[in-house]
């Protein structure tokens, strides 16, 4: 019978109920808008960011505090710790591998070009395969991780023993355009390269010769080496538990480690870098990691806030509408009471009714909005945001607190209201 | 007549005044099982405050109320609503049906609150009143005097001690007022303990006793 009177009684009063659900739709679709946006903006904003470069930087232990000048080591190339070139399958075999988006390496050098001395000459991989147990097709380079750097001309061929580019700076001051031949004397041996590409990158590289990691490997000797890898990987925001893990790992209980372990942070990544090949120190690029951080930490505070608004205002509508409804059924209310209906009898009857309106309105607007989300991502970020489905119960549980907090003020009524003065219109 | 042996009302000393204005003062009643008393006097005599005190919607300022043995002048709204739903049946003049619900779910909604539903006593309910082919109706596709016998059919259907009626006619045209006095009689004479409030004098004759108001106060019992 209750199920009868529910229905029954929400269909009397549709026009009333439809718009009770349009306004939990309208906050719904708000809320999973900003749900949607919220979860996924990490990502967008991550990808977004590794246009502007690596987040990680990896070094020889013994190479961590040394001073360079112009991009270029202070310290001369011999004596100091290198790593194995073969250790780059290393890093793409940590926990967090999938969120590696690409890896470089790089050997810097100066080498001397013609009579007016030496330039700086940095190796590194532009496309280069390195074949990994999961992904023997896997390629690598700055042209996936440096989104920033712009090439006139080519980019150079990783098994060309006799390309290279030349920053515009070198370019400028030597002569060199795309097609000019420069011999490349390193201290142990020298390379005759043709420039493909000017690279132009607004930082260091602008005054080097960029070519190949084997040519520099083979003017400097050092076969099989690297002096540093740049690491891009997709991270999510940093917070208060991995600023403290930063500060010191040692001070977070077992269950914070495991958290922070499992978490894509930079510093977790770092970390695992740092576990996975021997000697090495991994350290964020905190600029990067940071400012990713800010950026996201503020748009999400701001979806908070958006979204407590709709969810009050949502709520003030649908307790305007509620009141409506309680003052038009008054006498029906009279009734129920009169032939022996105890108040919380009647409060479940309209508080199912807000529950409907909650579950409908829930639905809908996470229709709605999951449409709105898609436009915004398409307009904004230029690609599709991810749906996350936890997000389809939470705005529906949200709708329905919506609906009920709207009642229950309108609810009180009911207690207050007296059989007698409702039948009779009286005292 | 033998059922005509124990009171099922008692009143005494019973007043009720709003702010200053006195609607009822010293009402001495006694009802007994299986009687049909009228109530009347014309407007304004506290009929309708008397009829809302003994169906427990108010409550008396001074004086005693027994129903059934119960002492129902000093309750609380949550037992009166508890002695509504177990001891008594109403029969409004304005029929008071849910409009949408059907003639058969306004009887089961009685029934809902007092116990269970159970659509074949309604159903029985209805037939008793005439109205079973009307079962799916809503209250607006039936006729006042169709109304209000689902109205007594809705009162009877959870046994009660008493029926309670406030103006059962009051909207109705001759035929059917006929037809509803005729059902309340009925009833009576099956031992049911009917309180009739009218105004009208040739409604009044059908019933074993007329208790007449008179600004606030019992005029005189007849017979």
């Amino acid at each position: 019978m209750f199920f009868r009177l529910l229905r029954q009684s929400f269909l009397a009063g549709r026009r009333r109920k439809v718009l009770a659900v349009v306004t939990v739709s309208l906050a719904a679709a708000l809320i999973t808008t900003l749900f949607d946006l919220s979860v996924d903006v990490g990502d967008k904003m991550a990808r977004e960011m590794k246009s502007y470069g690596s987040n990680i930087h990896v070094v020889p232990k013994s190479e961590v505090v040394h001073a360079g000048v112009d991009g270029v080591g202070y310290n001369p190339l011999s004596g100091r710790d290198f790593l194995d070139e073969k250790s780059l399958v290393d890093i793409k075999e940590i926990f967090w591998r999938n969120n590696i988006t690409g890896i470089a390496p790089f050997l810097k050098t100066t080498a001397t070009i013609g009579p007016r001395g030496a330039v700086p000459v940095i190796g590194t991989y532009f496309n280069h395969p390195l074949p990994l147990p999961d992904d023997e097709n896997y390629r690598t380079g700055v042209t996936l991780i440096n989104g920033y750097w712009n090439v006139t001309g080519r980019w150079p061929r990783d098994d060309a023993s006799d390309e290279a580019l030349a920053g515009i700076a070198v370019a400028e001051e030597r002569g060199l355009s795309v097609g000019s031949r420069v011999t490349l004397q390193g201290t142990a041996g020298a390379a005759t390269v043709v420039i493909t590409g000017i690279l132009s990158t607004g930082t260091d590289e602008d005054g080097a010769i960029v070519a190949p990691l084997a040519i520099v490997q083979t003017i400097t000797g050092l076969a099989g080496k690297v002096q540093s890898v740049e690491v891009a990987a997709l991270t999510v925001p940093e917070n208060e538990l991995s600023r403290k893990a930063g500060r010191d790992k040692e001070a977070l209980t077992p269950m914070e480690y495991d958290l922070w372990y499992c978490t894509a942070y930079v510093s977790t990544i770092a970390h695992q870098i740092e576990e996975a090949v021997v000697n090495v120190s991994a350290r964020p690029v905190w600029q990067v990691a940071s400012g990713q951080g800010v950026v996201i930490g503020k748009i999400q505070f701001l979806m908070l806030v958006v979204t407590i608004a709709a969810f009050l205002s949502a709520a003030v509508g649908v307790s305007s509408l509620m009141n409506t409804t309680i003052t038009e059924r008054a006498k029906e209310i009279g009734l129920m009471k009169a032939l022996g209906a105890a108040d919380w009898e009647i409060f479940l009857l309209f508080l199912s009714e807000a529950t409907v309106i909650g579950l409908i309105g829930g639905l809908v607007g996470s229709a709605v909005g999951s449409g709105l989300s898609q436009l915004v991502g398409l307009t904004v970020f230029g690609s599709v945001v991810a749906i996350p489905w936890i997000g389809l119960p939470v705005v529906i549980v949200t709708a329905v607190f919506i609906a009920l907090a709207g009642s229950i003020v309108p609810c009180r009524a009911i207690a207050r209201l007296l059989p007698v003065e409702v039948l009779y219109g009286r005292h | 007549m033998d059922a005509i042996t124990t009171s099922v009302i008692e009143v005494a000393g019973l007043a009720k005044r709003f702010g200053t204005v006195t609607a009822l003062e010293n009402i001495n009643i006694s009802i007994r099982q299986g009687e049909f008393v009228a109530i009347m006097g014309p407007s304004g005599s506290g009929k309708t405050t008397l009829l809302n005190i003994l169906s427990c919607l108010d409550t008396p300022t001074e004086g005693k109320y027994i129903l059934d043995g119960i002492d129902s002048s000093s309750l609380t709204e949550q037992q009166r609503t508890v002695i509504r739903r177990e001891k008594i049946g109403l029969v409004f003049q304005q029929f008071h049906l849910i409009p949408y619900l059907t003639a058969l779910e306004n009887i089961m909604l009685a029934q809902h609150y007092h116990s269970m539903p159970l659509k074949d006593e309604a159903m029985a309910a209805l037939s008793r009143v005439g109205l079973d082919q009307r079962w799916n109706h809503l209250p607006s596709q039936l006729s006042g005097g169709e109304q209000q016998r689902v109205c007594i059919a809705r009162a009877l259907i959870n046994e009660p001690a008493i029926v309670l009626a406030d103006e059962p006619t009051g909207n109705l045209d001759e035929r059917n007022e006929d037809l509803v006095m005729d059902l309340l009689k009925q009833l009576n004479r099956e031992g049911r303990t009917i309180v009739l409030i009218t105004h009208n004098p040739d409604l009044g004759l059908l019933t074993d006793r007329i208790i007449r108001l008179s600004h606030g106060h019992l005029e005189d019992v007849l017979p």
